[in-house]
Protein backbone atom coordinates (compact mmCIF):
# COMPACT_ATOMS: atom_id res chain seq x y z
CA UNK A 1 0.00 0.00 0.00
CA UNK A 2 1.45 3.33 -1.05
CA UNK A 3 1.72 5.93 1.65
CA UNK A 4 2.17 9.65 1.39
CA UNK A 5 5.67 10.69 2.54
CA UNK A 6 4.15 13.22 4.93
CA UNK A 7 2.16 10.48 6.62
CA UNK A 8 5.25 8.30 6.97
CA UNK A 9 7.13 11.14 8.62
CA UNK A 10 4.24 12.03 10.91
CA UNK A 11 3.95 8.38 11.97
CA UNK A 12 7.70 8.19 12.59
CA UNK A 13 7.66 11.30 14.79
CA UNK A 14 4.64 10.07 16.70
CA UNK A 15 6.39 6.78 17.42
CA UNK A 16 9.49 8.65 18.48
CA UNK A 17 7.56 10.86 20.92
CA UNK A 18 5.89 7.77 22.28
CA UNK A 19 9.17 5.87 22.74
CA UNK A 20 10.67 8.90 24.49
CA UNK A 21 7.93 9.04 27.11
CA UNK A 22 10.34 8.19 29.95
CA UNK A 23 12.30 11.40 29.37
CA UNK A 24 11.50 14.70 31.04
CA UNK A 25 9.14 16.66 28.80
CA UNK A 26 11.61 19.41 27.78
CA UNK A 27 14.14 16.79 26.64
CA UNK A 28 11.52 14.89 24.75
CA UNK A 29 10.15 17.98 23.00
CA UNK A 30 13.66 19.09 22.12
CA UNK A 31 14.62 15.74 20.60
CA UNK A 32 11.45 15.41 18.56
CA UNK A 33 11.90 18.99 17.30
CA UNK A 34 15.51 18.43 16.30
CA UNK A 35 14.70 15.25 14.47
CA UNK A 36 11.80 16.99 12.74
CA UNK A 37 14.24 19.69 11.61
CA UNK A 38 16.72 17.04 10.49
CA UNK A 39 14.05 15.37 8.35
CA UNK A 40 12.99 18.70 6.83
CA UNK A 41 16.62 19.51 6.04
CA UNK A 42 17.30 16.06 4.60
CA UNK A 43 14.22 16.28 2.38
CA UNK A 44 15.43 19.43 0.67
CA UNK A 45 18.44 17.42 -0.51
CA UNK A 46 16.47 14.47 -1.86
CA UNK A 47 16.41 13.82 -5.59
CA UNK A 48 12.67 13.24 -5.38
CA UNK A 49 10.04 13.31 -2.70
CA UNK A 50 8.58 9.89 -3.32
CA UNK A 51 7.88 7.19 -0.78
CA UNK A 52 11.09 5.24 -1.39
CA UNK A 53 13.35 8.23 -0.77
CA UNK A 54 11.52 9.17 2.40
CA UNK A 55 11.64 5.59 3.65
CA UNK A 56 15.39 5.49 3.07
CA UNK A 57 15.78 8.77 4.88
CA UNK A 58 13.92 7.43 7.92
CA UNK A 59 15.91 4.20 7.73
CA UNK A 60 19.11 6.20 7.95
CA UNK A 61 17.82 8.03 10.98
CA UNK A 62 17.22 4.72 12.68
CA UNK A 63 14.51 3.07 14.69
CA UNK A 64 12.74 5.40 17.17
CA UNK A 65 13.22 2.70 19.80
CA UNK A 66 17.01 2.83 19.32
CA UNK A 67 17.04 6.63 19.49
CA UNK A 68 15.01 6.47 22.71
CA UNK A 69 17.32 3.81 24.20
CA UNK A 70 20.29 6.03 23.40
CA UNK A 71 18.55 9.03 24.95
CA UNK A 72 17.77 7.10 28.14
CA UNK A 73 21.38 6.06 28.36
CA UNK A 74 22.77 9.55 27.73
CA UNK A 75 20.49 11.01 30.39
CA UNK A 76 20.93 8.15 32.83
CA UNK A 77 17.28 7.18 32.89
CA UNK A 78 16.80 3.47 33.56
CA UNK A 79 14.41 1.77 31.15
CA UNK A 80 10.97 1.17 32.62
CA UNK A 81 10.89 -2.26 34.17
CA UNK A 82 7.93 -4.51 34.02
CA UNK A 83 6.64 -5.57 37.40
CA UNK A 84 3.50 -6.65 39.20
CA UNK A 85 1.39 -4.08 37.36
CA UNK A 86 2.22 -5.53 33.95
CA UNK A 87 1.82 -9.14 35.08
CA UNK A 88 -1.59 -8.39 36.63
CA UNK A 89 -2.63 -6.50 33.50
CA UNK A 90 -1.72 -9.52 31.39
CA UNK A 91 -3.89 -11.72 33.64
CA UNK A 92 -6.84 -9.37 33.99
CA UNK A 93 -7.14 -8.29 30.35
CA UNK A 94 -7.95 -11.72 28.92
CA UNK A 95 -9.64 -13.48 31.85
CA UNK A 96 -10.41 -10.73 34.36
CA UNK A 97 -13.91 -10.42 32.95
CA UNK A 98 -14.49 -14.13 33.51
CA UNK A 99 -13.16 -14.20 37.07
CA UNK A 100 -14.91 -10.99 38.05
CA UNK A 101 -17.71 -10.54 35.51
CA UNK A 102 -17.27 -7.30 33.52
CA UNK A 103 -15.46 -5.47 36.30
CA UNK A 104 -12.31 -7.60 35.92
CA UNK A 105 -11.63 -6.36 32.43
CA UNK A 106 -11.80 -2.75 33.58
CA UNK A 107 -9.24 -3.57 36.26
CA UNK A 108 -7.01 -4.86 33.45
CA UNK A 109 -7.65 -1.64 31.51
CA UNK A 110 -6.63 0.54 34.43
CA UNK A 111 -3.42 -1.46 34.87
CA UNK A 112 -2.64 -1.36 31.15
CA UNK A 113 -3.11 2.40 30.78
CA UNK A 114 -1.13 3.29 33.89
CA UNK A 115 1.85 1.16 32.84
CA UNK A 116 5.00 2.98 31.75
CA UNK A 117 6.27 0.02 29.80
CA UNK A 118 3.79 -0.28 26.94
CA UNK A 119 3.51 2.38 24.26
CA UNK A 120 0.23 4.15 23.49
CA UNK A 121 -0.10 2.02 20.39
CA UNK A 122 0.25 -1.15 22.47
CA UNK A 123 -2.36 0.19 24.85
CA UNK A 124 -4.86 0.86 22.09
CA UNK A 125 -4.32 -2.62 20.68
CA UNK A 126 -4.81 -4.06 24.17
CA UNK A 127 -8.01 -2.07 24.54
CA UNK A 128 -9.69 -2.55 21.19
CA UNK A 129 -8.88 -6.24 20.52
CA UNK A 130 -11.36 -7.08 22.02
CA UNK A 131 -13.05 -5.18 24.82
CA UNK A 132 -13.96 -7.62 27.54
CA UNK A 133 -11.30 -10.17 26.61
CA UNK A 134 -12.28 -13.81 26.87
CA UNK A 135 -15.32 -12.92 28.98
CA UNK A 136 -17.28 -12.19 25.80
CA UNK A 137 -16.92 -15.66 24.19
CA UNK A 138 -17.16 -17.26 27.63
CA UNK A 139 -20.52 -15.76 28.50
CA UNK A 140 -21.78 -16.23 24.95
CA UNK A 141 -20.96 -19.93 25.24
CA UNK A 142 -22.66 -20.16 28.62
CA UNK A 143 -25.67 -18.34 27.23
CA UNK A 144 -25.79 -20.47 24.09
CA UNK A 145 -25.69 -23.83 25.88
CA UNK A 146 -28.43 -22.82 28.28
CA UNK A 147 -30.34 -20.63 25.84
CA UNK A 148 -31.44 -23.27 23.36
CA UNK A 149 -34.63 -24.03 25.15
CA UNK A 150 -36.95 -26.91 24.43
CA UNK A 151 -40.23 -26.17 26.15
CA UNK A 152 -42.32 -29.27 26.42
CA UNK A 153 -46.02 -28.94 26.18
CA UNK A 154 -47.73 -31.71 28.03
CA UNK A 155 -51.36 -32.51 28.04
CA UNK A 156 -52.24 -34.69 30.97
CA UNK A 157 -49.80 -37.60 30.99
CA UNK A 158 -49.06 -37.40 27.31
CA UNK A 159 -46.38 -35.24 25.71
CA UNK A 160 -48.09 -33.30 22.96
CA UNK A 161 -45.25 -31.25 21.50
CA UNK A 162 -41.61 -30.44 22.05
CA UNK A 163 -40.36 -27.29 20.31
CA UNK A 164 -36.70 -26.55 20.21
CA UNK A 165 -35.49 -23.03 19.55
CA UNK A 166 -32.09 -21.41 19.44
CA UNK A 167 -30.30 -24.30 17.84
CA UNK A 168 -29.14 -23.02 14.47
CA UNK A 169 -28.00 -25.61 12.01
CA UNK A 170 -25.95 -25.98 8.87
CA UNK A 171 -24.11 -22.93 7.50
CA UNK A 172 -25.52 -20.77 10.25
CA UNK A 173 -23.89 -22.94 12.86
CA UNK A 174 -20.59 -22.89 11.02
CA UNK A 175 -20.74 -19.11 11.07
CA UNK A 176 -21.39 -19.08 14.81
CA UNK A 177 -18.47 -21.45 15.40
CA UNK A 178 -16.16 -19.32 13.24
CA UNK A 179 -17.27 -16.21 15.12
CA UNK A 180 -16.56 -17.89 18.43
CA UNK A 181 -13.08 -18.92 17.28
CA UNK A 182 -12.31 -15.32 16.32
CA UNK A 183 -13.59 -14.12 19.68
CA UNK A 184 -11.28 -16.57 21.46
CA UNK A 185 -8.21 -16.31 19.25
CA UNK A 186 -8.01 -12.51 19.02
CA UNK A 187 -7.78 -11.86 22.80
CA UNK A 188 -5.15 -14.61 23.07
CA UNK A 189 -3.18 -13.09 20.19
CA UNK A 190 -3.41 -9.70 21.89
CA UNK A 191 -2.13 -11.25 25.10
CA UNK A 192 0.87 -12.73 23.26
CA UNK A 193 1.53 -9.42 21.50
CA UNK A 194 1.54 -7.48 24.79
CA UNK A 195 3.81 -10.08 26.36
CA UNK A 196 6.29 -9.85 23.49
CA UNK A 197 6.25 -6.04 23.63
CA UNK A 198 6.90 -6.21 27.35
CA UNK A 199 9.98 -8.37 26.88
CA UNK A 200 11.27 -6.28 24.02
CA UNK A 201 11.06 -3.11 26.07
CA UNK A 202 12.69 -4.63 29.11
CA UNK A 203 15.79 -5.75 27.25
CA UNK A 204 19.00 -3.87 27.78
CA UNK A 205 19.25 -1.47 24.85
CA UNK A 206 21.70 -2.40 22.14
CA UNK A 207 24.73 -0.22 21.75
CA UNK A 208 24.62 2.07 18.76
CA UNK B 1 14.42 -14.92 29.74
CA UNK B 2 16.55 -12.08 28.57
CA UNK B 3 20.08 -12.66 29.75
CA UNK B 4 21.48 -9.74 31.67
CA UNK B 5 24.24 -8.41 29.48
CA UNK B 6 27.41 -7.02 30.88
CA UNK B 7 28.21 -3.79 29.04
CA UNK B 8 31.79 -3.84 30.28
CA UNK B 9 32.47 -7.16 28.57
CA UNK B 10 30.28 -6.79 25.56
CA UNK B 11 31.58 -5.22 22.40
CA UNK B 12 34.50 -3.23 23.75
CA UNK B 13 34.88 -1.63 20.32
CA UNK B 14 31.32 -0.34 20.47
CA UNK B 15 31.97 0.98 23.97
CA UNK B 16 35.09 2.75 22.81
CA UNK B 17 33.32 4.27 19.84
CA UNK B 18 30.53 5.43 22.08
CA UNK B 19 32.95 6.98 24.54
CA UNK B 20 34.83 8.89 21.86
CA UNK B 21 31.79 9.98 19.86
CA UNK B 22 31.10 13.02 21.99
CA UNK B 23 34.65 14.28 21.50
CA UNK B 24 34.31 13.75 17.77
CA UNK B 25 31.28 16.04 17.91
CA UNK B 26 33.24 18.62 19.88
CA UNK B 27 36.15 18.31 17.43
CA UNK B 28 33.85 18.94 14.48
CA UNK B 29 32.78 22.16 16.19
CA UNK B 30 36.29 23.30 17.03
CA UNK B 31 36.68 25.73 14.16
CA UNK B 32 33.16 26.45 13.02
CA UNK B 33 29.58 26.31 14.14
CA UNK B 34 27.40 23.76 12.44
CA UNK B 35 23.72 22.95 12.27
CA UNK B 36 22.41 19.58 13.39
CA UNK B 37 21.95 17.98 10.01
CA UNK B 38 25.39 19.07 8.81
CA UNK B 39 26.99 17.71 11.99
CA UNK B 40 25.20 14.40 11.73
CA UNK B 41 26.14 13.95 8.07
CA UNK B 42 29.78 14.80 8.81
CA UNK B 43 29.86 12.14 11.54
CA UNK B 44 28.09 9.67 9.28
CA UNK B 45 30.87 10.03 6.73
CA UNK B 46 33.45 8.85 9.25
CA UNK B 47 33.77 5.15 8.71
CA UNK B 48 32.29 3.09 11.49
CA UNK B 49 31.41 5.96 13.81
CA UNK B 50 27.65 6.07 13.50
CA UNK B 51 25.15 3.45 12.45
CA UNK B 52 21.92 5.37 12.82
CA UNK B 53 21.96 9.13 12.46
CA UNK B 54 19.12 9.75 14.86
CA UNK B 55 21.15 8.53 17.83
CA UNK B 56 23.40 11.61 17.57
CA UNK B 57 20.61 13.91 18.73
CA UNK B 58 20.39 12.55 22.27
CA UNK B 59 24.14 13.13 22.52
CA UNK B 60 23.83 16.72 21.25
CA UNK B 61 21.07 17.32 23.75
CA UNK B 62 23.25 15.96 26.54
CA UNK B 63 26.25 18.08 25.50
CA UNK B 64 24.08 21.16 25.47
CA UNK B 65 22.74 20.40 28.91
CA UNK B 66 26.25 19.86 30.21
CA UNK B 67 27.19 23.28 28.86
CA UNK B 68 29.78 22.00 26.40
CA UNK B 69 27.89 23.37 23.40
CA UNK B 70 25.29 26.08 22.89
CA UNK B 71 22.78 26.57 20.14
CA UNK B 72 21.66 29.69 18.34
CA UNK B 73 19.17 30.11 15.55
CA UNK B 74 20.62 31.29 12.28
CA UNK B 75 19.41 31.99 8.78
CA UNK B 76 19.54 29.27 6.19
CA UNK B 77 20.18 30.10 2.53
CA UNK B 78 17.34 27.74 1.70
CA UNK B 79 14.31 27.00 3.82
CA UNK B 80 13.55 27.70 7.48
CA UNK B 81 16.11 28.95 10.07
CA UNK B 82 18.56 26.42 11.43
CA UNK B 83 19.76 25.65 14.93
CA UNK B 84 23.53 26.13 14.96
CA UNK B 85 25.75 24.38 17.49
CA UNK B 86 28.83 26.11 18.83
CA UNK B 87 31.53 25.06 21.28
CA UNK B 88 31.53 26.82 24.67
CA UNK B 89 34.69 27.55 26.66
CA UNK B 90 33.96 24.51 28.81
CA UNK B 91 33.53 22.45 25.65
CA UNK B 92 36.87 23.63 24.31
CA UNK B 93 38.57 22.71 27.58
CA UNK B 94 36.99 19.26 27.59
CA UNK B 95 38.10 18.75 24.00
CA UNK B 96 41.68 19.83 24.69
CA UNK B 97 41.90 17.59 27.75
CA UNK B 98 40.60 14.65 25.72
CA UNK B 99 42.97 15.38 22.83
CA UNK B 100 45.97 15.17 25.19
CA UNK B 101 44.78 11.94 26.78
CA UNK B 102 43.90 10.49 23.40
CA UNK B 103 47.37 11.11 21.99
CA UNK B 104 49.01 9.35 24.92
CA UNK B 105 46.55 6.48 24.78
CA UNK B 106 46.82 6.06 21.02
CA UNK B 107 50.61 6.11 21.09
CA UNK B 108 50.70 3.51 23.87
CA UNK B 109 48.28 1.20 22.05
CA UNK B 110 50.04 1.68 18.71
CA UNK B 111 53.34 0.86 20.36
CA UNK B 112 51.95 -2.45 21.64
CA UNK B 113 50.07 -3.31 18.48
CA UNK B 114 53.15 -2.84 16.37
CA UNK B 115 55.08 -5.26 18.55
CA UNK B 116 57.11 -2.62 20.35
CA UNK B 117 56.31 -4.16 23.75
CA UNK B 118 58.47 -7.21 23.25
Amino acid sequence: MAKAPDDLIAAYLRRLADELRDLPKPRRTELVEEIREHIAEARTGLPSQDEVDVRNLLERLGDPGDIAAEARERFGIPPAKSGAREILALIFLPIGGVLLPFLGWFVGMALLWTSRVWTSRDKWIGTLLFPGGLAVPFFLAVFATSGGSCPTVSGGTRVIQTTCTGGPSGPEQALVVAGMIVLVVVPIATFVYLLVRLRRRTEVPALP
Amino acid sequence: MVARRNPAREAPIAQMRRGTLEYCVLALLRDEERYGFDLVRALGELDGMVTSEGTIYPLLSRLRRDGLVTTTWGESPSGPPRRYYRLTDAGREALDAFAREWTRFRDAVDHLMEGGGR
